[in-house]
């Protein structure tokens, strides 16, 4: 199943440090390396196996968004299932990047109208009052996107709020995540687990997760999934670099015992019991023996 | 014990002295750190050079100027006539501002001068065991140059290596490492050569423990565990019958521990930690079908490891609370 991401903002807003972050196991440190990119540069990124992410990452210079906007709009905004548009917190010129996101918005509800709309405000990590910033642009960027529904984040490729937007993102292009909830949610109580997270294997990005939304009988901290990811895949890629492969991990700490595990071939899942009885190699047994219906579900629906 | 640091750049430092003794105070090693400005002389410091047992002289790679050259040498010299068995660390920090070729020229360079300028003082200066290492906040070679630092500071050393050296024998470990958790220093090591790559590693792994340990806490604190009592609570009273009782209890308490499996070459490697004292971690490394297979022996391996360093920890602590 193939699904369209546009991925567009001004040339410098960040897009291609965020998609060599997210995607290609890249650390923070090495995007400064990355030049401008010339036109669209479109990468096909296998996501959970047989979800293909198309991403199109539209080089932000003026006479490339002139093109996308006039002799290759339908080519552009034709099947599109998600477009990521992209604002520099710290930009000078806000009028004319208003200007082109409208007419993208444009081009994008002729040919896509269906298309998820997901603005984030980026590079958070240059500003000093983070709150009061991300509100003001916030509301001046759904003002200008109007009747259609888009969502709005802060995002910063330094911390753990780029995999939030992301993983947010990812969620609504996967046809049955709400089928995977309810399983992970009989999984969790199978092992008197408080939370069960299931992450994309390369990209550690969440696909879904045991909670449930209102149900503050745990109340762990609220960034704790993104946080999770931005751990795992800095130490995956510290174990590279050493020329390790990272394959699992348990943990039995003062708060709570883990388990990250293989799932599927495409996916990691976390269990976190803070039942002090629990035994991780307990936790391993079920795990293992969740694998065959956790591939059976992936294949049906995607 | 006291430990001086003292930095020159060519701006020079604006922090003022301060102690650094509360924060190291309560681990194996009680430091007491004097962070100096970059104008500070022999004659400024206002304590005498005897009084410390460790210099760490940071100098900019990129500093090849004799100012620099010639404070280090001042201080080198004025520190080896107050006390000769004093030891002098130079770290040749920022390294990573330089291309590769031109951090080993400088490195040389300055080594190269400060010997000399030794040499024309004093030619039995030549012999000095001065330390050189590259620096820089970039990776870890910090981490390592200051764990080497430390390593000459602890009493106990030979001992809590005696002990790794043990733990590694009987668990086909190829390498251990005792951390303090907080600084990620390392403070003991066994035998076998440290290799850059698995203590980065290490470090890295304790790093994202630290962090993740407080993620999926519950703000209720629903089964906590009892973790180890601070150390200060089972050195007062009569010593032998508290000791014994203090071990009694620590039998009952819980250790946190984790394990990380790698798997690049076909065993695998298993990347083990386990809380010793509430400061310090014990980290392995083991092949993984050892790790799986023979789980109970190293956690048995483990417990008398962590009595053998715990009972080290509280000699220590009675020494200097002058018991």
């Amino acid at each position: 199943m193939k699904k369209k991401v546009l991925l567009m903002g001004a040339s410098g807003s960040g897009k291609t440090s965020m998609r060599s972050l997210i995607f290609s196991n890249n650390p923070a440190s090495m995007t400064a390396r990355l030049g401008a990119t010339i036109d669209v540069e479109q990468n096909h990124v296998r996501f959970l196996g047989d979800l293909i992410l198309n991403l199109w990452d539209c080089g932000g210079q003026d006479a490339f968004m002139d093109g996308y906007l006039t002799t290759q709009r339908s080519t552009i905004f034709q099947h599109v299932g998600v477009m990521i548009y992209v604002f520099d917190v710290e930009t000078t010129e806000m009028n004319k990047d208003l200007e082109y996101y409208r007419d993208c918005l444009d081009g994008l509800r002729s040919h896509s109208k269906d298309a998820g709309v997901f603005l984030l405000v980026h590079k958070m990590d240059l500003v000093k009052n983070p709150a009061d910033v991300f509100a003001k642009k916030r509301k001046d960027l759904v003002t200008a996107t109007g009747d259609t529904p888009a969502t709005v984040f802060g995002t910063s490729i330094y911390d753990e709020s780029l995999y939030k937007a992301w993983s947010s993102i990812v969620h609504t292009l996967i046809p049955n995540a709400a089928v995977l909830t309810k399983h992970l949610r009989t999984f969790a109580q199978i092992c008197s687990a408080a939370e069960v997270v299931l992450f994309e294997r390369t990209t550690f990005l969440v696909i879904a997760t045991s909670h449930q939304e209102g149900d503050t009988s745990n109340d762990m901290m609220p960034t704790r999934y993104e946080r999770t990811s931005e751990l795992i895949k800095a130490f995956k890629h510290s174990c590279t670099r050493v020329r390790e492969e990272f394959h699992t991990l348990e943990l039995e700490l003062p708060d709570f015992t883990a388990v990250l595990d293989e799932m599927t071939r495409n996916t990691y899942v976390l269990v976190v019991a803070h039942n002090p009885h629990v035994e991780t190699a307990a936790i391993k047994i079920n795990v293992r023996m969740a694998r065959k219906r956790f591939e059976e579900l992936q294949g049906d629906t995607l | 014990m006291r430990k001086l640091t003292r930095e020159y750049t060519s701006t020079h430092g604006f922090y003022s002295e301060y102690n650094w003794g509360q924060r190291f105070g309560s681990t194996v090693i009680p430091l007491e750190i004097w962070d100096c400005p970059g104008n500070i002389t022999v004659e400024t410091l206002g304590t005498p050079l005897s009084h410390f047992r460790t210099i760490i002289f940071v100098i900019d790679i990129r500093d090849l100027y004799n100012q620099a050259i010639a404070k280090l040498v001042d201080f080198v010299i004025a520190a080896y006539h107050v006390n000769p068995n004093i030891h002098f660390e130079v770290f040749v920090h920022k390294v990573e501002r330089l291309q590769e070729d031109d951090k080993v020229e400088n490195f040389r360079q300055i080594n190269e001068r400060v010997l000399d300028r030794l040499i024309e003082y004093s030619p039995e200066y030549e012999q000095l065991p001065l330390v050189f290492q590259m620096t820089s906040v970039f990776d870890h070679s910090l981490h390592q140059a200051f764990s080497r630092v430390l390593l000459k500071l602890i009493g106990s050393l030979p001992y809590l290596e005696d002990l790794l050296n043990v733990f590694c024998a009987n668990s086909q470990s190829p390498k251990a490492y005792l951390f303090d958790i907080r600084s990620r220093l390392y403070v003991a090591t066994d035998a076998s050569p440290v290799d850059t790559m698995t203590h980065d590693l290490c470090c890295d792994y304790l790093q994202m423990l630290n962090s993740f340990g407080s993620l999926y806490r519950s703000a209720s604190g629903s089964g906590v565990r009892h973790i180890a009592p601070s150390a200060s609570e089972s050195s007062e009273g009569p010593e032998v019958s508290d000791r014994q009782a203090a071990r009694r209890r620590r039998k009952e308490l819980f250790f946190p521990s984790a394990a990380a499996l790698l798997h690049s070459t076909h065993p695998g490697t298993a990347l083990t930690y386990h809380l010793i004292t509430e400061h310090l971690a014990l980290l392995a490394l083991m092949p993984t079908p050892v790790f799986e297979s023979k789980r109970g022996l190293i956690e048995y391996n483990v417990v008398f490891f962590r009595e053998g360093v715990q009972e080290i920890y509280e000699v220590e602590q009675q020494v200097r609370s002058g018991g």
